[in-house]
């Protein structure tokens, strides 16, 4: 370092008397010799030498180095995700296989699990210096076998509900006494896990969807739209083990209170959960912060008047500044999210809040912006001039990194681009999308299935608002590295190729569409179809499109097992066949016109003069008396006209006239 | 001095003469003979057995014509550890030959980075993706419990194995 301050010291020293010299040189104009050489053999003395700070060491952490290699390295979008092996062979290609292969390779992970804590006694030997505890295999059974406080501690550790409230029987029942502490910590667990044993997760047969919070992250690769269907499941039941307990206690104070609420309140009894707050009013005891916080949120279920929600709410409020207890960011977040149900009183009300809690030094989190976005934006009703909120709202959270703090963290991605797409504005889901990338935000955008859906939003919103090259572009960049689009997406993405005239992009798009999974989608596949057929394209783009209609045509033929059948429809069959003539493909339109026979389908007359019209530029005879037989066998009416045109365009020999003849007749007699 | 030598030599004479009576004289081999110009050497015979690169080349090529299948910095001067990690290598292989069995198309490169384990494998595509990656996460978490140190597996998958040339 030391050498570095004296290179910086004499290549500043150099600097000013460069900086002197050209001075004296301006100032001079007639150059003495002796001024010149002395300035540049000397570094000048009464330079402004500016004072070198020499700075304090920086102590940098472990994974510093890191942490900077990792920031030069975009994300690839060639690649899967990292979960996967890089190979063609075992990368996802569809959604469901994406699903698929992180679930069989969580449960191989299972699977280990099990074994490694069914036979403990093999993986006991420590090679690792430092001790890496989570490589140890995990005790599973209580090992304290007693009757006593020690083991009661023990099993509330190990969350093992039932045994431990039996324990805590067994241990009144013999008289011993417990600490308040202990019981204290029992109350937690009961009302936590409701009353139920949590699932164990390393049990393979064990379903996963009753697993509570704690135990969530292994299985969260499921769709998690049920959460709170799936927690509301178990519900307060009377007099459960939680309020036994709690009777039982000579002296509850604020924690065993506290418990029982916030129990009360998670499984739904909200009621029972004001009464036990005016239990403890009574008492003359204080309530703490997350028992405020539990009742507001429980406060809109009690209430059915917007105006007496906002009232109870507020009137906990008051009662917390009384007893001096400070709020923190989960109250903000829970009066917000109350505020959600309380309609008009809640637009008014929510700005003044986050003010309040701004004034005692409470920043608001993502979860409190999403809150907030969702009281002014409900789902499905109409915006009248509201969109400078989600734009102010930006404007306060665009270049901050957020840490999760609030389980809703995960909700505010998802509802902003929802508002994005709802008002149909492309700037603000820029944005949004941006917000992303800065620092760690790419934590908070939920799991698959809330990331897929704020992809899909997003996409959506390009193809609506941007043009074809925009989207082509984020297209590229998106898919299938990140998203794999659904059908719906991309029937949107192929009408923004029709309003931009670049259907010559449609046989890329159909083998995209082929490798999603998607190309057995009826209503898709003719809708391709139906924009191939529509107009003529130039030479070597109507090429590519007969190569891609024939490969359409093979997806109908054979299905393989499991695959979805598609069946062919007169419309379908009638653009494959245009796209096949347009490309002067007459053999293989001339099979697919016999598939109308074996399908039942009828042709259409424009369809038959089309033909017609593309036999005439061959002069093959034979093939246009067929068609006129093909024509007679649908009993189509259009048929004398097809009749007369062949006499008139062909030169016929008298066979084929005497069989046109007799089938003018024949169609003649059936009108 | 010298008397004392002369009754130690006249003492091993004697012990010896005793040794060299044909009681004293079988040797018990307890090993399996392993030849070091047998080794890793498939020998040339009809013309019909298919062959990896891996497997053609002798082990006096190791370093010319083939890579080393197993990579640690406890071969360097000063570093200690080089027979612990030939038993990790050891049991490494044979749990990778029975865990993915009939799908190894050649042998299993073994990689160590700092303390991380990895595990490279080529495999034939004789199962499908999700069992392979239920396969790949066993694995790894098994491994990882049972070295205490974490252990990825890099996995790369081919038709059928690659021949070489036919001995």
């Amino acid at each position: 370092m030391a050498s570095s301050c004296s290179q910086a010291l004499r290549h500043h020293v150099c600097k000013s008397s460069r900086i002197l010299r050209v001075h004296l040189q301006k100032a001079w104009p007639n150059r003495s010799f002796v001024l010149n050489s002395a300035a540049d053999q000397q570094p000048a003395v009464s330079s402004p030498v500016e004072e070198i700070v020499i700075p304090k060491k920086k102590t940098w952490s472990k994974e510093a180095v890191l942490q900077a290699l990792a920031s030069t390295v975009n994300r690839d979008p060639t690649a899967s995700d990292y979960r996967f092996q890089d190979d063609p062979y075992l990368t996802p290609k569809t959604s469901s296989e994406f699903k698929l292969f992180s679930l069989s390779q969580e449960s191989g992970r299972n699977a280990a699990k099990y074994f490694i804590s069914t036979y403990p006694k093999y993986f006991q030997k420590d090679y690792a210096q430092p001790h890496i505890p989570c490589l140890m295999p995990e005790t599973l059974e209580a090992q304290i076998e007693e009757v006593s406080e020690a083991a009661l501690i023990e099993r509330i550790q190990m969350r093992k509900v039932k045994a431990a409230v039996d324990l805590y029987d067994q241990l009144q029942q013999a008289g011993t006494p417990v600490s308040l502490d202990v019981t204290n910590q029992l109350l937690d667990l009961i009302c936590f896990y409701g009353d139920c044993d949590p699932a164990q997760e390393n049990v393979p047969e064990q379903r996963n969807e009753e697993t509570e919070d704690v135990q969530d992250e292994p299985q969260t690769k499921k769709g998690r739209a049920s959460k709170a269907s799936d927690k509301l499941k178990a519900a307060w039941k009377e007099n459960n083990n939680a309020e036994r307990i709690f009777a039982l206690l000579s002296e509850p104070n604020t924690h065993s209170y506290s418990a029982l609420i916030r129990g009360m309140v998670k499984y739904g009894a909200y009621s029972k959960a004001f009464s036990t707050y005016t239990d403890l009013l009574n008492n003359q005891l204080k309530a703490d912060v997350s028992t405020f916080n539990a009742l507001i949120t429980a406060a809109p279920e009690v209430k059915e008047k917007y105006n007496e929600k906002w009232e109870l709410i507020v009137d906990l409020l008051k009662q917390m500044a009384e007893q001096k207890v400070k709020p923190n960011l989960l109250t903000l977040n829970a009066v917000l999210k109350a505020l959600r149900r309380c309609g008009t009183v809640g637009k008014s009300q929510a700005f003044p809040v986050i003010s309040e809690m701004r004034a005692l030094s409470i920043d608001p989190s993502l979860a409190s912006y999403n809150h907030l976005l969702s009281i002014f934006y409900k789902p499905g009703a109409p915006f009248q001039g509201q969109t400078d909120i989600l734009q102010e709202v930006m404007n306060e959270v665009s270049g901050k990194s957020f840490t999760p703090q609030d389980p809703d963290d995960a909700q505010f991605f998802i509802t902003a681009v929802r508002i994005c797409l709802d008002t149909k504005d492309i700037e603000q889901a820029y944005r949004v999308h941006e917000l992303l990338g800065v620092g760690e935000n790419w934590r908070l955008l939920g799991n698959d299935f809330q990331q897929n859906i704020y992809h899909a939003r997003f996409f959506s919103l390009l193809c609506m608002m941007e043009n074809i090259d925009v989207v082509l572009k984020w297209y590229r960049d998106l898919v299938p590295s990140v998203y794999y689009p659904s059908s719906n997406v991309m029937r949107d993405l192929l009408q923004v190729l029709d309003t931009d005239n670049r259907l010559d992009l449609i046989p890329q798009i159909w083998k995209d569409l082929k490798q999603l999974g998607h190309g057995n989608r009826q209503t898709l596949v003719e809708e391709l179809l139906t924009l191939m057929a529509r107009e003529k394209q130039n030479q070597e783009v109507q090429e590519t499109f007969a190569e891609c209609a024939l490969d359409i045509k093979k997806m109908y033929d054979t299905g393989d097992r499991g695959k979805v059948m598609m069946s062919w429809t007169a419309g379908s069959l009638s653009d494959l066949v245009s796209v096949l003539l347009a490309a002067q493909r007459r053999q293989d339109a001339w099979e697919i016109l016999k598939l109308f026979k074996t399908h039942n389908r009828v042709p259409s007359e424009e369809l038959l003069d089309k033909f017609l019209t593309c036999i005439k530029e061959s002069g093959d005879v034979n093939q246009a008396l067929e068609l006129v037989q093909i024509s007679a066998g649908f009993c189509l009416p259009g048929t004398p006209k097809l009749i007369q045109r062949v006499q008139q365009e062909f030169l016929l020999s008298e066979q084929q006239k005497s069989m046109l003849s007799d089938l003018e007749i024949q169609t003649f007699n059936s009108d | 001095m010298a008397t004392s030598l002369v009754r130690k030599t006249k003492l091993l004479s004697m012990v010896s003469s005793q040794l060299n009576s044909a009681a004293c004289f079988r040797n018990i081999h307890c090993t399996a003979a392993c030849l070091k110009n047998r080794a890793a050497r498939i020998r040339v015979a009809k013309g019909d057995k298919p062959v990896t690169y891996e497997q053609a080349y002798h082990p006096h090529h190791i370093g010319h014509r083939k890579g080393w299948l197993s990579q640690h910095t406890s071969n360097l001067q000063g570093e200690d550890g080089a027979a612990e990690r030939v038993v990790e290598d050891v049991f490494i292989r044979r749990f990778m030959y029975g865990t993915f069995h009939g799908c190894l198309a050649d042998e299993v490169v073994i990689k160590r980075r700092g303390n991380l384990l990895l595990i490279c494998a080529v495999m034939i595509q004789k199962l499908l993706p999700s069992k392979f990656y239920f396969l790949i996460g066993y694995t790894e978490e098994l491994l990882s419990h049972f070295y205490k140190c974490p252990v990825k597996i890099e996995m790369q998958t081919v038709e059928e194995k690659v021949v070489y040339k036919y001995l």
